[in-house]
């Protein structure tokens, strides 16, 4: 044992005997290993996808909107004349382009956009500053899923110069299609539906990655003092995402590999006997395989994934909440124990995305169950949130005004998906536009609400100054009305029979409607109207996201200082480090003292009692809330 | 700051960072292989053809269990000579863990290597038939084709008298292949007719290309540019012109929906017509004289007098003779026939006799019968053995296997030849070794294209079995790969760490460790499943 | 680590244990599924045989897992986060087996007592041949 102990001293030390030399500017900015770097890097990448997700569905809407019309100039600027020559018909969107559209903008905004951004971005720059360690536990490893991201979303961008066109398959990618699809395209890793598979597998490689990472650094780099329930809500939100990343991602990874090899060896792994396509008569395959089995495994992430989404959003509102109410966040353990439980819940719910496959009675009945089960969790965890607002101080800063619209819309979001739960009254909406009512309501006015809001709230500790509120004014409104415009009618369309993926907006059915006997042509004639009007939308929408853009980059430079390094007067560990945390991120190691959210306590003169202040002694000094150490560096 | 806990221990989880972070990746490649084992499951159960029990050969898969026991041994061997200090030992634990490592991708290599090399094939009535597909020969001596390979008999061939390129989807290493192929046969590839094209409106066509023009790479490159030229510029004005249009009806009715106007919202083609560019979206080329041209059977799909590829390159031409030959055919199966035949209620036995393989090989229909005769042999063999229950049925009767497949070992006993006892032993890895056993043991065969309903070597494409057998173990042996690099990393270059923080590097060696013992453990249950089962 | 010298040398006897009972379990699982005087069940390789194979790898697995990976004396969060990992795989599969091989829905609308019949290309068309092959003995 004395040998063991001789060796062990001092050699976690010994990094201080290394010379540390100013890192260069590729090390710095674009190979750094600095988790804060990293998530700002994750956060810019992540917005550029979204931002291109954003324009395909654009397009879309045009389609759905005017179907019969040419793409106007204001919209198809950016595409070259072969591009359009060869997927636009007379400049008009047709089915295929349509199909590719939908396709990349389900994957893009899902796996390129909110979960980099919300998990990537803020897990990445929050985590270790909440829990008072100086970095991930493994900043190369961080760097690498970085990276990886990078790479895997170069490839699914580059699929759309491919002649074959990007993926068309939905962002589910089911088999039977999904294995045929490019399928002429002689060289087949230059096909878009395999491009798709590789850059899944190297977006599933770098969020495994990732997910260690966090997971490791939450269980061993905590702070002294900083116990399991004196974590912030973040902390625990990102925690159990992780855990969601890392177990439910690699059965997808499995179909991913295995599609993939029905594309390039011709394997038969999802694809039956007897195929017939157009093109080749039947197919020249084995056959054997299981269209359902891909299924089954897309959901098995698909359900854990939607969480994946979820979590991070709900983490920065769970922050941004008690600072701006000036009180303890309600039922905290509560909400520890919701988001355990639907972490382990989130596992075991899947196949309610595909009531409508033939499942028999009672598999369908266990899964109705458990997805019921499920919205308890849920509703905890949004009702906590909404009493923590209750008898406080509310200051309306931007962060908070967001936060606060996040409650109610993710509340809409939820609640319509209650429906979709019970497979009977599936049977009608399945494949309806109330499901994407349902989803975007939770993802796009919930979800992105949340993240916007943690975008103004940490913004002043990552920069130094505030973004303007007047830009965030102009931001917020028009937002939150577009939204509801846009996804609001989704759900009567949805209700009325509209399908997903028509990309002509039900247009076809207008020419059956004198037909009363057809009950879909009569109830999709009577909301078809409402197209436009939700297209409108969402062209406004993209115009109220200017405000954000230009707010992002000019506070940057001329938005209002900080006074000091808690400008919200918060009380979680990632307000004691300075502005910005430099490497390392604290100049003395943190102890933690207390429960993250100690404002207003009758004993304490300030209305907040952040958690890294010694407690009162009887003599001696006292720390003030709004300084980080009694002797700063 | 620092980051802490990288090789000692927290307190109150006791556990260092690489420790959580091996188990953690290690939960997760449970759920990776655990995906890949559900697949296999399902797949077993919904097969819709006799699922092969016990196709692979043994042996290979056996050595390669022992070898990756050692190996996990030796790792665990390793770590406990770091954490006593003993370098040297160290080095030689590991070592053999690292030979281990290579040993495992050898084997690994030449299973697959054989299967990549034999041949199979559904015949039309669900007769399966395996073995080496022979190469081209004439007079003894193998015929080279127009790359100076040989020509594997798995070809089809087209007499071709013309081929018309699609000028956007064209293949360029086909074109290249077909060119280099009627060089081959001595005919020319020249352009059916001038292709004059209109380059700029109001000027008069410009000649491109004349008739009886060799066909080049270029050429096709070229006009491709043309073709994707004038289409842009066709899309664009047709695009304008539509805009317009729109505007117009727009104008025109103002209160009138989409839907109401553009029935009569239409591009105005006669006035637009001059103003476009010809875009060549094909173009033909003869073939003089008509050359016969050979193309593999997955990338063509071939028809009586006209072929297409699947860049879309049609060929017109008569489609010669173009069978499948076997030079060793080592097995016969008939149970996915017999599966259909009892799925239509047909007597196993009555459909085998009116196959289309017993009907036209008489070495088939001789083997057949003297199968039947072993059948029954080891039907009484089994009897005699273990008797009969209280209905007076066997106890065991012999199973659909051994009744309907005669396999390699099967025309072996049949046919038995001298052989050393190192050739047999070769025999298990490799296969049969079909030159000394020659023709009398496995037949030649000339299969005719008409009678194949899917043909594929042992490849993933044969069927879900083997997809699942290449892709598992494929997997599986990436990791083998990946786990040899991380640890013979520590083993070269991990001296100066030893020397410096030698308890670090045991913690580093203890977590590869730990990833090589879970790729153990993987092949703990592949082994029985793939190799067994 | 609190492996002390002694612990370490005690374990390398464990550790040698171990490979002799998971070579001798490797030769076992041969021998059931090849060699005849242990062909347990019906004649062949059948069900029977196949779960004494899976149980001799899930014994061979464990002493992996357990000696070898040192998960015998590992802490508590490993055993959750490895177990973990178990239990979803097994929920992937189980849930998965009950929603394709349903047994009330197997049985509601077809009851068991005709083969499924796949419909291949030549079943649609009955060439010749085929109407010699199911002409009546």
């Amino acid at each position: 044992m004395s040998a063991q102990a001789e060796i062990h001293s001092g050699h976690d030390a010994h990094h201080d005997d290394h010379h540390h030399h100013e890192p260069g500017f590729v090390q710095k900015y674009i190979f750094s290993t600095d988790h804060k770097m990293i998530g700002i890097q994750y956060g810019l990448t992540a917005m550029i996808f979204l931002a291109i997700g954003f324009y395909l569905m654009m397009m879309m809407r045009w389609s759905i909107a005017y179907p019969h019309q040419p793409v106007p100039g204001w919209m198809d600027w950016m595409f070259t004349s072969n591009w359009k020559a060869r997927w636009l018909s007379d400049g008009k969107i047709t089915g295929e382009t349509y199909n590719m559209f939908g396709a990349m903008h389900g994957t893009i905004m899902v796996f390129l956009g909110i979960v980099p951004l919300g998990f990537g971005a803020f897990g990445n720059y929050v985590t270790p500053l909440q829990i008072g360690a100086p970095d991930m536990a493994f900043p190369k490893l961080n760097m690498m899923s970085y990276w990886l991201y990078f790479l895997g979303g170069v490839v699914m961008l580059a699929s759309f110069f491919m002649e074959s066109g990007a993926a068309k398959s939905g962002w589910t990618n089911y088999s039977p299609l999904a294995g045929f699809a490019d399928g002429q395209v002689v060289n087949q890793f230059l096909a878009g539906q395999t491009q798709w598979l590789i850059g899944l597998v190297l977006l599933i490689s770098s969020s495994l990655l990732g997910s260690v990472n966090f997971i490791t650094t939450i269980i061993n780099l905590r702070a002294r003092g900083m116990t399991w329930m004196r974590l912030p809500y973040f902390v625990w939100a990102m925690l159990v995402t992780g855990f969601l990343l890392l177990l439910a991602f690699p059965p997808l990874e499995s179909a991913g590999i295995m599609q993939l090899m029905d594309r390039v060896a011709h394997s038969s792994f999802f694809l039956p006997s007897g195929l017939y396509t157009k093109t080749e008569g039947l197919a020249d395959l084995s056959g054997g395989g299981s269209p359902l089995l891909y299924q089954h495994l897309f959901w098995f992430l698909g359900h854990p994934e939607v969480y994946v989404l979820l979590l991070p959003a709900i983490a920065c509102v769970a922050e941004i909440i008690p600072a701006n109410t000036r009180k303890p966040l309600w039922g905290y353990k509560s909400m520890v124990y919701s988001v355990l439980v639907l972490g382990f819940l989130s596992f075991i719910v899947w196949a309610h995305h595909m009531y409508l496959t033939g499942m028999g009675p009672l598999v369908s009945t266990w899964f109705q169950t458990t997805t019921v089960l499920i919205s308890i969790p849920s509703v905890i965890l949004i009702t906590s949130l909404l009493i923590s607002l209750w008898g406080g101080s509310i200051r309306f800063t931007i962060p908070m005004v967001w936060a606060c619209a996040f409650i109610p819309m993710f509340g809409i979001g939820g609640l319509t998906g209650l429906p979709l739960a019970f497979n009977l009254v599936d049977m009608h909406l399945h494949d309806t536009y109330y499901v994407i009512g349902h989803f975007h309501y939770v993802v796009a006015p919930g979800i992105l609400f949340g993240l916007f809001a943690g975008v103004y709230h940490w913004y002043p500790k990552i920069t130094g100054r505030f973004m303007s509120n007047k830009l965030g004014h102009l931001h917020f409104w028009p937002s939150l009305i577009c939204m509801n415009i846009i996804f609001f009618p989704m759900l009567l369309q949805g209700m009325a029979g509209f399908h997903r993926r028509w990309y002509n907006g039900g247009d076809a059915y207008l020419a059956k409607a004198a037909d009363s006997t057809n009950v879909l042509a009569v109830s999709v004639t009577k909301h078809i109207d409402l197209n436009i009007l939700m297209s409108m939308g969402a062209w406004t929408l993209a115009l109220s996201q200017i405000p954000f853009f230009i707010n992002l980059f000019t506070s940057w430079k001329i938005g209002r200082k900080v006074q000091s390094d808690n400008p919200w007067d918060a009380t979680t560990l990632e307000w004691a480090t300075p502005t910005p945390p430099g490497h390392g991120n604290f100049l003395t190691e943190p102890s933690v003292y207390r429960g993250p959210y100690e404002y207003s306590r009758p004993d304490c003169d300030e209305d907040f009692l952040p958690q890294w202040v010694e407690p009162k002694r009887k003599t001696g000094t006292e720390t003030k809330p709004n300084e980080t150490t009694p002797a700063a560096h | 700051m620092e980051i802490p806990y990288i090789v000692t221990p927290r307190k109150d989880t006791g556990l260092y960072n690489a420790k959580i972070a091996i188990w953690l990746f290690l939960a997760s490649e449970v759920m990776l292989f655990g995906g890949f084992f559900s697949a296999y499951v399902f797949l077993r159960l919904g097969a819709d053809y006799p699922w092969p029990e016990r196709a692979l050969p043994v042996l290979p898969g056996l050595i390669n269990t022992f070898v990756l026991i050692l190996s996990s041994v030796t790792v665990v061997f390793a770590w406990a000579a770091l954490k006593m200090r003993q370098w040297r030992r160290f080095q030689v634990y590991m070592s053999i863990t690292l030979v281990c490592a290579v040993i495992f991708m050898i084997l690994k290599g030449m299973e697959y290597n054989v299967k990549f090399h034999h041949q199979a094939v559904r015949l039309k009535d669900f007769t399966v038939l395996e073995g080496h597909l022979g190469f081209e020969e004439e007079n003894g001596t193998r015929v080279k084709d127009h790359n100076g390979h040989d020509i594997e008999e798995n070809k089809i061939y087209v007499k071709a008298s013309d081929l018309t390129f699609s000028t956007v989807r064209y293949h360029n290493a086909w074109v290249k292949d077909i060119i280099a192929q009627a060089e081959h046969e001595k005919s020319k590839i020249t352009l059916s007719k001038d292709i004059k094209v209109i380059t700029e409106p109001g000027k008069p066509a410009e000649l491109i290309a004349k008739k009886g023009d060799a066909l080049t790479p270029k050429l096709l490159s070229q006009i491709a540019k043309i073709h994707l030229k004038a289409r842009a510029h066709n899309s664009d004005l047709k695009i304008a012109a539509l805009k317009e249009e729109w505007k117009k009806a727009k104008k025109a009715n103002p209160s009138a929906s989409d839907v109401e106007l553009s029935p009569n919202v239409n591009i105005d083609m006669d006035a637009l017509a001059p103003l476009l560019e010809d875009e060549i979206s094909a173009v033909t080329f003869n073939v003089v004289p008509a050359a016969k041209l050979q193309f593999n059977p997955r990338d063509i799909a071939e028809g009586a007098t006209q072929s297409k590829l699947r860049d879309d390159t049609v060929i017109n031409g008569e489609l010669e003779p173009s069978p499948m030959v076997f030079h060793y055919v080592d097995a016969i199966d008939f149970q996915n026939l017999v599966m259909k035949a009892r799925e239509k209620g047909i007597d196993p036995e009555r459909a085998i006799e009116n196959s289309w393989l017993i009907k036209n090989s008489p070495f088939a229909k001789e083997a057949w019968q003297w199968h039947l005769g072993e059948v029954a042999k080891l039907e009484q063999r089994l009897k005699d053995k273990y008797g009969v229950d209280k209905n007076n049925q066997p106890k065991r009767v012999p199973n659909d296997k051994e009744r309907y497949r005669l396999g390699w070992k099967d025309f072996i006993e049949k046919n038995k030849v001298e052989l050393s006892g190192f050739d047999k032993f070769k025999e298990e890895f490799l296969g049969p070794n079909y030159e000394k056993r020659g023709n009398a043991t496995f037949m030649t065969f000339s299969l005719p294209r008409e009678q194949v309903l899917h043909a594929s070597k042992f490849t993933p494409a044969w069927n879900t079995y083997y997809a699942l057998y290449f892709t598992i173990t494929g997997l599986h042996g990436l990791h083998v790969i990946g786990g040899a690099i991380v640890l013979g990393y520590y083993l070269f270059c991990g001296r100066k760490m030893y020397l410096s923080n030698p308890e670090w590097l045991a913690n580093r060696v203890e977590v590869g460790g730990l990833f090589w013992h879970f790729v153990d453990l993987v092949w703990i249950f592949v082994f029985p499943i793939l190799y067994l089962m | 680590m609190a492996n002390s010298v002694e612990e370490i040398q005690k374990a390398k006897k464990t550790y040698l244990m171990v490979f002799a009972a998971l070579f001798a379990c490797t030769i076992l699982t041969y021998l059931v599924a090849e060699w005849e005087p242990l062909d347990m069940g019906g004649h062949g390789f059948d069900g029977v045989d196949a779960t004494i194979g899976l149980l001799i790898a899930l014994f061979k697995a464990s002493l992996v897992a357990l000696i070898f990976m040192h998960l015998n004396h590992e802490k508590k969060a490993v055993y959750w986060i490895f177990g973990g990992a178990f239990v979803g795989a097994a929920a992937l599969y189980l849930l998965t087996h009950l929603a394709v091989f349903d047994p009330i829905h197997d049985t509601y609308f077809y009851d068991g007592s005709k083969p499924r019949v796949i419909q291949t290309e030549e079943a649609a068309q009955p060439a010749a041949s085929d109407k010699a092959a199911t002409a009546t003995p």
